[in-house]
């Protein structure tokens, strides 16, 4: 049991996937065939032995809420700690936080009343996995303030709505850049930080006060510049995904299909977690052909299906040829239809002989319960 | 006290299972893997959480770490209730005595005290030996409507395979009139599934009188129902003519497993009303490479397939390496086929390993098996029929 409580902050960035967040927050948005994108934070953190995680939830939540039931997956719904809820329109907000800062400041009972002594706080529309017990080791062992993960992944997206930092020799964060046009600074910031549980309480109570809402813009950023608070960086080895767009969701989940990118993201020592739906396993019928794909359980396949992500309970079927997609639980392609570099949501349909051809540079989404 | 309850659900599964040889060496019967995901024991307690059975009671004696283990809340059959749920019933001690379980009957008769608890009308009887999707709840209500004092589950076989088992014969109203076990010319070819539902008071009588004979066996078909019906008590059949297999053998599990494996399999495991739950592990999706060829398979999350895999189920976490082949066979969780092996109409067990060029099995006659954690050697040959393994 570590001294450490952890913040999933979903309420933020809920435009830039367009239709697959169209009616659920980013951290519902699935990932890989069986996932959410919450099950990556969530499962390092339960990784990392931190047992009381509070979820702090704005719009749409209701998709959240399901996945997440009593937390049951992830082992946290015991007595003592666990999974706790944080909707919106509390005493002290009304349901729209501007930032951070606001979310935190409404939920600032939860805070006072827990009891561990540092917190570690995530955002969901990065992917990654994390060893966050490392990460407060590192932030002990140092006396920083703040604590802040970064990727030197060169393969992650760079371009004008990310935070980037510079980091010095001794580990102290020097620069902080938010969303700028083009970055200058070296690392991306992966938004994920660790702080002592009543220094976050006494920096919201300040800053909320003097009308402040981010914590990056209005915090991070003057505290490095003016050097009064002590920021350092701790760096995440392994890949991180900046998922800003449908584009950039759809290349990550492409890059999935390669061994060595997945063995990175899910170690057999360090699952990650999900709620789990009871689908038996996939068939995959006399005449199917599949190639280079990930495929979830419950799926029906007599067709053809290269390079593509399958989730749950998919129907593939006869004479059907799915290229370079990612088709969402219990979609359906009917016969002889055709497909390439589409995303199907949850639950539609492409009708018999239907063609969808795309491009890898522009995905189209078919948007969840509609037919084409 | 507990609530009362209408009908409580006992579960015999402590039996070895020696028939399935070396796969029941190491765990109980109701525990070895089925149908890539599933445990045989999923079965009759995914029928009881979908019939509205909501305690069952499961008989333990033999090797019982996996299952209970693998039981344990009961979570995943929602069975993990405040007012009920499953409860894993080992034999115990009393005061100075204490035995094993002799028989399925004293098993049951061990365990009275149990189902007093939840004072049911009904006790459903059932076993773990068996893959079939059953509504109990449809056979107490044929209990009830018949005023029986037991109810035994029927299914018409084959008349040749009749001598095998235990067969009622009926009059026009459903009435058993006579048991025969095993008979060498069967009347009839209505045979006992064993499920059974009895009123508890009527059971709970039998029980204790049959306790009290040395002489008997202690076993629900030997002796209970045929000192039920020489008292003229009303006991009445049940047909079920769904699917349902015993999967007592090696031959008879491998053709179970087989059996989903048809285009329209004759149990439907994808029936979203009526799910076959089972303890998952919550694996990765499955990843099938563009080295691999597969045709007709039931295929799980965690495997990895690089290799060729034809009318075959691969279970959790199996990895057929490339140039390795799969054929007409099984493969339970977490084995391991590597590059060039080749396994046909055999069953390979759980974490198991066919090390490269390995041959396991043959294209026709028996079925080989490779015992739970054995490793069949580079370039071993294992021949049909034959159990590799300690």
């Amino acid at each position: 049991m570590k001294n450490i409580m952890g913040i999933i902050y979903t309420a933020d960035r809920d435009n830039q996937l367009k239709e697959l967040t169209a009616d659920r927050a980013v951290a519902a948005v699935p990932l890989c065939g069986r996932y959410r994108l919450i099950d990556f934070p969530l499962s390092a953190m339960v990784d990392s032995g931190i047992r009381n995680i509070g979820v702090i939830t704005q719009k749409n939540y209701n998709s959240l809420m399901d996945h997440l039931g009593s937390g049951r997956e992830w082992d946290l719904h015991g007595k003592r700690a666990g999974l706790v809820f944080l909707p919106p329109f509390t005493n002290n907000n009304v349901g729209v936080y501007s930032g951070f800062l606001d979310a935190i400041h409404a939920n600032l009972h939860y805070l006072r009343r827990s009891k561990e002594r540092y917190v570690v706080s995530t955002d969901t529309h990065m992917l990654f996995t994390a060893r966050f017990d490392d990460m407060v080791a590192a932030h002990e062992a140092s006396g920083a303030d703040i604590t802040l993960m970064y990727s030197k992944d060169p393969g992650t997206r760079r371009n004008g709505a990310g935070r980037y930092i510079q980091v010095e020799e001794d580990g102290r964060v020097s620069a902080l850049e938010s969303d700028p046009s083009t970055p200058h600074l070296p690392y991306t910031y992966l938004e994920a930080f660790c702080i002592r549980r009543e220094l976050l309480i006494t920096l919201v109570d300040e800053t909320v006060s003097q009308g402040y809402h981010h914590l990056t813009r209005d915090v991070l950023m003057e505290a490095i510049a003016k050097r009064t608070l002590k920021v350092h960086g701790f760096e995440n080895p392994g890949r991180a995904w900046y998922l800003d767009s449908v584009q950039s969701y759809f290349k990550a989940s492409m890059e999935l299909l390669n061994r060595d990118t997945r063995a990175d993201l899910f170690s057999a020592d360090r699952p990650v977690l999900t709620k789990l739906r009871d689908e038996m396993p996939t068939h995959h019928c006399a005449g199917a052909k599949v190639k280079n794909s990930l495929i979830a359980d419950g799926c029906i396949i007599e067709g053809t299906v290269e390079n593509c992500i399958l989730f749950r309970g998919v129907h593939i079927a006869k004479g059907a040829v799915v290229r370079n997609c990612i088709i969402m639980q219990d979609s359906k392609v009917l016969e002889d239809a055709e497909l390439q570099y589409c995303i199907m949501d949850k639950q539609a349909t492409i009708q018999p002989k239907g063609r969808l051809l795309a491009t890898e540079s522009y995905p189209i989404v078919v948007a969840k319960n509609y037919t084409v | 006290m507990l609530r009362k309850k209408r009908c409580v659900a006992m579960l015999l599964a402590g039996g070895q299972g020696s028939r399935l040889g070396i796969l029941t060496k190491h765990v109980a019967k109701p525990a070895v893997p089925f149908g890539g995901k599933y445990r045989i024991i999923d079965f009759p307690l995914s029928n009881c959480s979908n019939s509205g059975v909501d305690v069952v009671g499961v008989l333990t004696q033999y090797r019982p770490l996996e299952l209970n283990a693998y039981i344990a809340s009961g979570a995943p059959w929602d069975l993990d209730l405040v007012n009920g749920g499953v409860f894993v019933l080992p034999p115990y001690q009393t005061g100075k005595t204490g035995e094993w379980y002799k028989g399925t009957a004293n098993a049951i008769y061990q365990n009275i005290s149990f189902i007093d608890q939840y004072d049911p009308d009904y006790v459903l009887i059932l076993s773990g030996d068996h893959i079939y999707k059953m509504d109990y709840a449809a056979m107490v209500a044929h209990h009830e409507s018949h005023n029986a004092d037991a109810t035994i589950a029927v299914r018409q076989v084959p008349w040749e395979e009749a001598p095998r088992f235990g067969i009622m014969n009926t009059d026009a109203n459903d009435n058993i009139i006579e048991f025969e076990e095993k008979p060498a010319h069967p009347k009839s070819n209505n045979a006992s599934m064993g499920v059974y539902v009895f009123t508890w008071a009527k059971l709970r009588k039998y029980l204790t009188e049959d306790e009290q004979n040395p002489n008997s066996q202690n076993d629900f078909g030997k002796n209970i129902i045929p000192a039920m019906l020489a008292e003229g008590q009303k006991l009445v059949a049940y047909s079920f003519n769904d699917y349902w297999k015993d999967v007592g053998t090696i031959e008879s599990l491998w053709e179970a497993n087989m059996d989903l494996l048809e285009d329209h399999p004759e149990i439907d495991l994808h029936d979203k009303k009526f799910r076959i739950y089972a303890r998952n592990l919550g694996m990765i999706p499955q990843y099938v490479a563009d080295t691999a060829k597969v045709e007709n398979c039931l295929i799980t999350e965690g495997c990895d397939v690089r290799g060729t895999v034809i009318h075959s189920i691969l279970s959790s976490g199996v990895v057929v390496e490339e140039g390795a082949q799969v054929i007409d066979s099984v493969i339970m969780p977490g084995a391991k086929i590597e590059k060039g092996a080749i396994v046909r109409r055999a069953i390979v067990a759980e974490d198991a390993v066919v090390s490269a060029n390995a041959i396991v099995g043959e294209g026709a006659g028996l079925i080989a098996v490779v015992g739970n954690g054995a490793v069949v050697p580079s370039d071993g040959r294992i021949s049909a029929g034959e159990q590799f393994g300690e």
